[in-house]
């Protein structure tokens, strides 16, 4: 491997001269988002759930886990400020459900548990597609998943957007019966209602525990029946575990209790032998030789202020070792091979904009890195391609399709973190949500939109000055900021990574120091699945 | 002398093949078909099948055919037979011990009084059985002449109880050992149990090994004991010494021997009890604590010295006492619930190591522990310079003292062995039976439990998996463990939060698949732990006391539920008979009835006990498939997890 220099203290002082750990203030932010989120619903009904002797929905993922298994959670900042302020009374933290990836007896599974203290559990729309996430997820890397079932079904004042379309609700279990076809594991515990379409998660299982007087099916309800048909029956006649363990046979395991419903689980997917590798990692991982805290001085919090890519790099691989590929040739995109957990990949980092050049050297590593299939990790941090008469006249565009197109052709598992800037078609390059990355997390940092929002502003008040002053008209200077500033303003609400998060254009806001963890648990996700990675064939690079 | 046929088995067997193969002498073992590949089988030179240990025609035919100079007959089976002895006399082949006729009269308790007697030995006073009651001073006791192990005794406290006493004691003499000759002596409220070693030979020379105090006892059941005696002084310890020499001189005793005094700790009078015509279950003590010029003596090695018709060789002069030591005896038995006899396979037995810690055990990894012998699994012994030093070497060789699989009473001698009462050397041989025992919590034990579940997580290579609740900006998740141990959190490299204990590792090892912890829970002292996990189970040893926390399998727990006591029709047929009627009382598996269906009977049986709420058919009644035939309401539904001992 090639010699890493080590990092210049005098480029670190100088940054922590000019932020004051501005990073470490955005982490802190981030924990107490999550740290909140993760309460769920409101304390009444946590203490209202308890009382049922029902546990919280992280606390049946925790015990549903092995032992001390880390638990990889999915957009925990999921419907954040989409329904009013996050703290208010129409606020649905989390979305409502609870998703993520843990070890179960040894497997690594996909974990989808319904929070009953948020809205009852019911699906809003973002809901669903936090959902449908998870499965996409247990496709891409062939992962069993456990549904802990506790919903009242869709959101029934939004069901339009919930309903009746393609990616809605009745795509879960299309993904369910195409996941089961394909060998993934589906398994079901019923832990609370269950019902009209969210009947069919249980009922679509492979595998389905119910939990006595607590847990029910029904395709409709004891109010819709009595509406239907002016039958009167309770929830328990209807379709409590004791009629569906005996007499229905939608289940197939009666328990006692939350605990004994997750111990049944446990033991269901320890006779999932199929694929039950755990994606041990081919070497033995290693500690960087620089903290990971570190990154918290070596990131500046403003974007624009450049620095060295590799001080990122360093922190996240294995023994801080890195082996750069063409140190020397369009110096602005940094690739080369480490280790991250034992686990080998190939890196493609931002270190300034992107030129034909960078592009060019982008592509051909990624190449590499299908050819050797090692794992790609991006770190995104892009303002975007060259503009200018130059460069498009040298044709720009025709080298960055190359790197489009490598990404998009790319067959070995892709992961993108954002720790920086995700502009325009830098976000196509660097593996955005839209190029299929397995995984993509934001830094805290972290800014997404088409373009900066000063440019924005200013792209279209050109515009519009054009359109008044071809008209004849005038437009002061006051008028044109009077016309940016809500155009900025916007921007900058959309381009935070928590208006990210809330819309699932991303798998979570993380800590820059959790970056080697996270990856780390990605890339055992990934190679938890045995299927080998097959030969990649690229579309046509335009020469 | 060549060869020597031991007529024993177990520990003791071991014993004496081990001093056989130091002299250089045959050792042969006699073995039932149960103890075919028993340890003294393996261990001895030769084995041979005998129909039963007490079967005299047989171990005297064995001797004969394996050409034994010698028999040693350990302690307990033949070891006091005099007809054994005759038998072995007839047959030419020395006895390792005294003569028939020595046997047969130490055997007698009247007999032997009247030999102590002669020889000057004090005895307790005794009446004739003729004397008027009210002339006694009570309490007294009445006890079986040929008696022995409390059978045929009885303490009478008052003039009018005399009578019943001794009429009971006389039918379970007779039953007991078939004569129902009745002794009555004063009875010694709070006593010691002090007894001599003795030793002598065929040239007349009789000398003593000091004393040893067996006052830890239950029901007459030597628990612990020890070598000197802690609480005499040297004017008692001349008086009992003599007296057992005077008394083995009186009667020409050869080998070893044992004379049993009673010390009362009122008067600080000492009585003659009896004398045992073997070598002691406690023998090791004695050896620990005793040096015949300056040499640990070997009475096992001195037996068949003098059994071979040499002198001694040493002189009184020549016994010095050097210093202390403890015996703990290991039974298979519950102490917590009545001492109840304990069978089971020992999936794991560990003895303890050390310097000066013997252990004499026969019990190993695997074996069956069966209630068709003694109970006693092995002896823990401790030696020290002084009383305190053996203690506490004996309470860290009981805390490394395992058998798994069955419960063992060594939680019990450890509680007994640190407890103040035995630190200060109070106990006397009524104490036991006075005591009130409590069954150890099993905090330790789940603490234990917890810890090596969370070892055994932490050890599996998991890469970026790795087992420390890690969550995205957030506090690591606690560990969830076994449904029996619940939530443990690490808190540091080598503490753990179990609920509301703290639980440092103090050390942590393994030996053969055992975690062995030493762990501090909650306070400053320590704890050693062994836990072997399971599938279906933790097994612990913590303090030397044995707990099993079941882990419940999902799949098979007892659904209490009321559809589960509907009996209904498996298939269509016709109801041959029902047994119950509403209101009835059932018992679970109870048979309620039968029913007739493609030419089978099926047996219809109550799912728990309850009572019947319904009768759905009568006899001789078509009855179409799922057809209610019979309803039992649970009495009450208690399901037990954890089975502790």
């Amino acid at each position: 491997m090639s010699y890493a220099p080590p990092s210049s203290p005098l480029w670190t002082a100088l940054l922590t001269i000019v932020n004051i750990e501005p990073v470490r203030e955005l982490v802190e932010d981030l924990r107490a988002r999550v740290a909140a989120a993760q309460q769920g619903g409101s304390e009444a009904a946590r203490e209202k759930h308890h009382a049922r002797g029902k546990l919280l929905a992280r606390e049946r993922v925790d015990r549903l886990l092995d032992p001390g298994s880390p638990f990889l959670e999915l957009s925990p900042l999921a419907a954040t400020g989409m329904y009013g302020d996050p703290d208010g009374p129409d606020a649905v933290p989390s979305a409502g459900i609870v998703t993520g990836i843990g070890r179960i007896s040894g497997r690594t599974c996909v974990v989808v548990a319904n929070d009953a203290t948020v809205k009852g559990g019911t699906y809003y729309p973002i809901t669903v597609k936090k959902h449908l996430r998870a499965q996409q997820v247990a496709a891409d890397n062939r992962l069993p998943c456990v549904y802990l079932v506790d919903s009242g079904g869709a959101f029934l004042p939004m069901q339009d957007e919930v309903f009746p379309d393609r990616e809605h609700f009745g795509r879960i279990f299309f993904n369910q019966a195409n996941l089961s076809a394909a060998g993934i594991p589906q398994i079901a515990a019923v832990m609370g209602s269950c019902t009209a379409g969210g009947a069919y998660v249980p009922a679509m299982s492979d595998e389905t525990v119910i939990v006595k007087e607590q847990g029910t099916i029904f395709l409709g309800g004891p109010p819709l029946v009595k509406a239907a048909t002016g039958e009167v029956v309770t929830a328990e006649e209807l379709g409590g575990g004791d009629v569906h363990a005996r007499t229905s046979g939608v289940v197939d395991h009666l328990a006692d209790d939350d605990d004994h419903a997750l111990a049944m689980v446990r033991s269901i997917v320890a006779t999932c032998e199929r694929g039950a590798g755990g994606g041990e990692p081919p070497y033995e991982p290693e500690e960087p030789a620089l903290d990971p805290e570190g990154l918290y001085d070596v990131v500046p919090v403003d974007g624009r202020t450049p620095y060295d890519v590799r001080e990122v790099i360093r922190r996240i691989v294995d023994a801080s070792r890195f082996h750069e590929f063409k140190a020397l040739y369009g110096e602005t995109l940094v690739c080369g091979f480490a280790r991250i957990w034992g686990h080998p990949v190939g890196i493609v980092a931002n270190n300034g904009i992107l030129f034909s050049e960078s592009a060019l050297k982008g592509a051909h590593f990624i190449e590499l890195c299908n050819q050797r299939g090692v794992p790609i990790v991006f770190l995104q941090n892009i303002t975007g391609f060259m503009v200018g008469k130059e460069y498009e006249n040298r044709g720009i565009a025709r080298d960055g399709a190359k790197l489009v197109t490598a990404v998009a052709s790319s067959v070995v598992p892709k992961f993108t973190v954002v720790i920086g800037g995700s502009y325009g078609a830098g976000n196509y390059g660097m593996c955005g949500r839209a190029y299929d990355p397995r995984f993509l997390w934001m830094w805290p940092n972290a800014r997404i939109s088409v373009m900066g929002g000063e440019q924005a502003a200013s792209v279209l008040a050109t515009v519009r000055r054009d359109g008044i002053e071809g008209r004849g008209g005038e437009w002061s200077d006051d008028e044109e900021e009077a016309f940016k500033a809500p155009i900025r303003e916007q921007y900058e609400e959309q381009g935070s990574p928590y208006y990210s998060t809330a819309r699932l254009w991303d798998d979570g806001v993380i800590d820059p120091a959790d970056t080697r963890r996270v990856l780390g648990l990605g890339l055992a996700t990934a190679a938890a699945d045995p299927t080998p990675t097959p030969m990649p064939h690229f579309g046509i690079f335009r020469m | 002398m060549q060869t020597v046929l031991i007529a024993n088995r177990g520990e003791i067997a071991l014993r004496v093949i081990r001093t056989c193969r130091s002299l250089g002498l045959t050792s042969v073992v006699v073995h039932t078909d149960l103890d075919a590949d028993a340890p003294h089988v393996r261990e001895a030179d030769r084995a041979v099948r005998v129909p039963g240990y007490l079967d005299v025609e047989a171990v005297v035919a064995a001797a004969r055919e394996v050409g034994a100079d010698a028999v040693h007959p350990g302690y307990g089976f033949l070891s006091e037979r005099a007809a054994f002895a005759t038998a072995l006399e007839d047959a030419g082949i020395r006895l390792v011990g005294p003569t028939a006729a020595v046997i047969d009269l130490m055997g007698r308790k009247d007999a032997a009084r009247e030999v102590a007697e002669k020889a000057g030995v004090p005895v307790v006073p005794a009446y004739a059985l003729d004397s008027d009651p009210d002339q006694m001073r009570y309490p007294v006791l009445v006890k079986a002449a040929a008696g022995g192990g409390g059978k045929g005794m009885r303490i009478v406290r008052s003039a009018d109880e005399l009578a019943g006493a001794v009429a009971t004691a006389g039918r379970e003499a007779a039953s007991a050992f078939g004569d129902d000759t009745l002794l009555i002596e004063k009875y010694v409220e709070r006593g010691r149990h002090v007894e001599v070693q003795v030793l002598g030979d065929d040239h007349g020379s009789v000398v003593h090994l000091f004393e040893r105090d067996c006052s830890t006892q239950r029901r007459h059941q030597k628990v612990l004991e020890e070598a000197p005696a802690p609480t005499i002084d040297e004017a008692t310890r001349a008086r009992v010494t003599d007296a057992a020499v005077a008394l083995a001189a009186e009667v020409g005793y050869s080998g070893a021997g044992t004379v049993e005094f009673l010390l009362d700790e009122d008067t600080g009078e000492a009585y003659f009890l009896e004398m045992n015509t073997r070598l002691q279950v406690e023998h090791p003590v004695t050896e620990l604590a005793v040096a015949v010029r300056g040499e640990s003596p070997d009475l096992v090695a001195l037996q068949l010295q003098v059994a071979g018709g040499e002198p001694l060789g040493f002189s009184q002069d020549d016994v010095t006492l050097v210093g202390h030591a403890i015996e703990a005896r290991v039974y298979a038995e519950d102490p917590w619930g009545g001492f109840l006899p304990q069978a089971g396979r020992a999936g794991f037995v560990h003895w303890p190591e050390g310097p000066s810690v013997r252990v004499d055990a026969a019990l190993e990894t695997g074996a069956v522990v069966s209630t068709a012998f003694d109970p006693m699994l092995g002896k823990v012994v401790a030696a020290g310079p002084d009383r305190e030093t053996a203690r506490r070497r004996l309470v860290a060789a009981l805390d490394d003292t395992v058998v798994l699989g069955l419960t063992t009473n060594t939680g019990f001698l450890r509680w007994l062995v640190a407890g103040d009462a035995f630190r200060d050397a109070t106990i006397d041989t009524a104490w036991l039976d006075r005591a009130t025992l409590e069954a150890p919590g099993d905090t330790t034990a789940r603490a234990a439990a917890a810890y090596a579940e969370v070892l055994a997580t932490e050890e599996v290579d998991h890469g970026a998996f790795r087992p420390d609740g890690w969550r995205s900006a957030a506090a690591p998740a606690p560990l969830w463990l076994t449904d029996q141990v619940g939530r443990a959190e690490r808190t540091g490299p080598r503490t753990l939060r179990v609920h509301d204990s703290t639980v440092t590792e103090v050390e942590a090892t393994t030996r053969g698949g055992v975690r062995r912890l030493v762990l501090r829970v909650s306070d400053a002292a320590t704890h050693v732990a062994w836990v072997q996990r399971r599938t279906d189970r933790v097994e612990v040893v913590a303090d030397g006391q044995h707990t099993v926390l079941l882990r419940p399998d999902p799949f098979t727990v007892a659904l209490a539920d009321p559809g589960a006591g509907s009996i209904t029709a498996p298939m269509p047929g016709t109801v041959l008979e029902l047994l119950v009627e509403v209101g009835q009382q059932v018992a679970e598996g109870e048979r309620l009835g039968a029913m007739e269906a493609m030419k089978m009977e099926l047996a219809l049986t109550a799912p728990y006990a309850g009572t019947v709420t319904t009768v759905g058919a009568a006899a001789g009644e078509q009855v179409t498939m799922g057809h209610l035939l019979v309803e039992v309401s649970p009495t009450e539904d208690a399901p037990a997890e954890a089975q502790e001992d």
